[in-house]
């Protein structure tokens, strides 16, 4: 029965009338209301999660897109801000035209989810200051839940800035700045997106899978030999936990 | 410069700039009160049944008096337009 009403509101099937209790409808006018609300949530969801490629594509190619990916994609959680992570796979197949669309879509992703993940005590630099330096080595930086990476061919992290409420609407961005890694994180509440360097990006990586120091420094340092550790514990520090 | 010493320059320099980290983190959830009114567009963290949406992060417009958000005890009245009750 269920089964048959998740069809229903997918557009997939009929219900028979005597499965809807609902004196004044027929069994297909009401499932419609469900479906339609059902639809509506969902675009919302949507509109919600990835502001900048609505911005960029404009209303109309965005409720086209949208009702096309919903069709396509039902919900499978109760919690709607967990709909919409395959968007940008979904934009990336049905190639618009704007060849950094999908991977802005992904970044806008990493945001959504940075700024609903758990909460971590930041770096405790006084807890740092009473490890001894032959520790060092060893020592394992957990990563703060809310960050997030995402390559790209294209300047997403300026397309993402030049979208942001409140950004003039005269800009000029270069898509041939050449590949990005955007960084993702999420400080005071705030979700917040900038580029990282190759090797930053490498040694986060590293020191993300749980890898000690020691060997995420070296292994970094064995591809840029002008990483610069300091300067990458600063940059990183707010993506860094206790 | 010896690997291990790499390690010990950066990390004794990190801590010679005697950062403090913001600790403004949300270490106490607890002591939370609604406060309506004050939220922005998309940011709010549940619905009302009167709102004309379902979802946490739904709010379509500022400081809807149907919307809430979160806060610690005691500040919601310190904040312009906000009501511990719903309009």
């Amino acid at each position: 029965m269920l089964e048959n009403f998740a069809r229903a509101i997918r557009g997939e099937g009929l219900l028979p009338d005597n499965q809807v209790i609902c004196p004044n409808y027929s069994a297909e006018s009401a499932v419609g209301v469900y479906r339609n609300n059902y639809r509506g949530n969902l675009r919302g969801a949507l509109a919600i999660a990835y502001p900048v490629i609505q911005k960029i594509v404009g209303q109309n190619f965005f409720a086209m897109m949208a009702k096309k990916f919903i069709e396509n994609h039902p919900s499978h959680s109760g919690n709607l801000h967990r709909y919409g992570a395959a968007f940008g796979d979904f934009i990336c197949a049905l190639e618009p035209g704007l060849p950094y669309l999908a991977d802005v879509a992904r970044l806008e992703w990493a945001c959504h989810l940075a700024y609903y993940a758990q909460d971590a005590d930041p770096l405790d630099l006084a807890r740092l200051a009473q490890v001894v330096p032959e520790q060092y080595e060893s020592l394992r930086l957990p990563v703060h839940p809310s960050c997030g990476i995402v390559k790209s061919r294209y300047p997403i992290t300026a397309i993402w800035h030049a979208h942001q409420p409140g950004m003039p609407a005269d800009f000029r961005i270069n898509l041939d700045d050449g590949p990005t890694i955007a960084l993702v994180s999420r400080e005071e509440d705030e979700v917040r997106v900038r580029a990282l360097q190759e090797a930053d990006a490498l040694w986060l990586h590293s020191i993300r899978a749980g890898i000690p120091l020691g060997v995420a420094t070296f292994s970094t340092l064995e591809c840029y030999p002008n990483f610069d550790l300091q300067a990458a514990l600063l940059n990183l520090l707010p993506v860094l936990t206790a | 410069m010896d690997n291990r010493h790499i390690l010990s320059a950066a990390i004794g320099g990190l801590l010679a700039l005697g950062l403090v980290s913001g600790n403004a983190n949300a270490a106490d959830k607890m002591n939370m009160e609604k406060c309506w009114g004050i939220a922005k567009a998309g940011k709010n963290d549940c619905s009302s049944n009167k709102s004309a949406h379902s979802c946490a992060g739904q709010a379509t417009r500022d400081n809807d008096p149907m919307d809430f958000v979160a806060v610690p005890k005691g500040t919601c009245e310190k904040i312009a337009h906000g009501a511990l009750k719903e309009m």
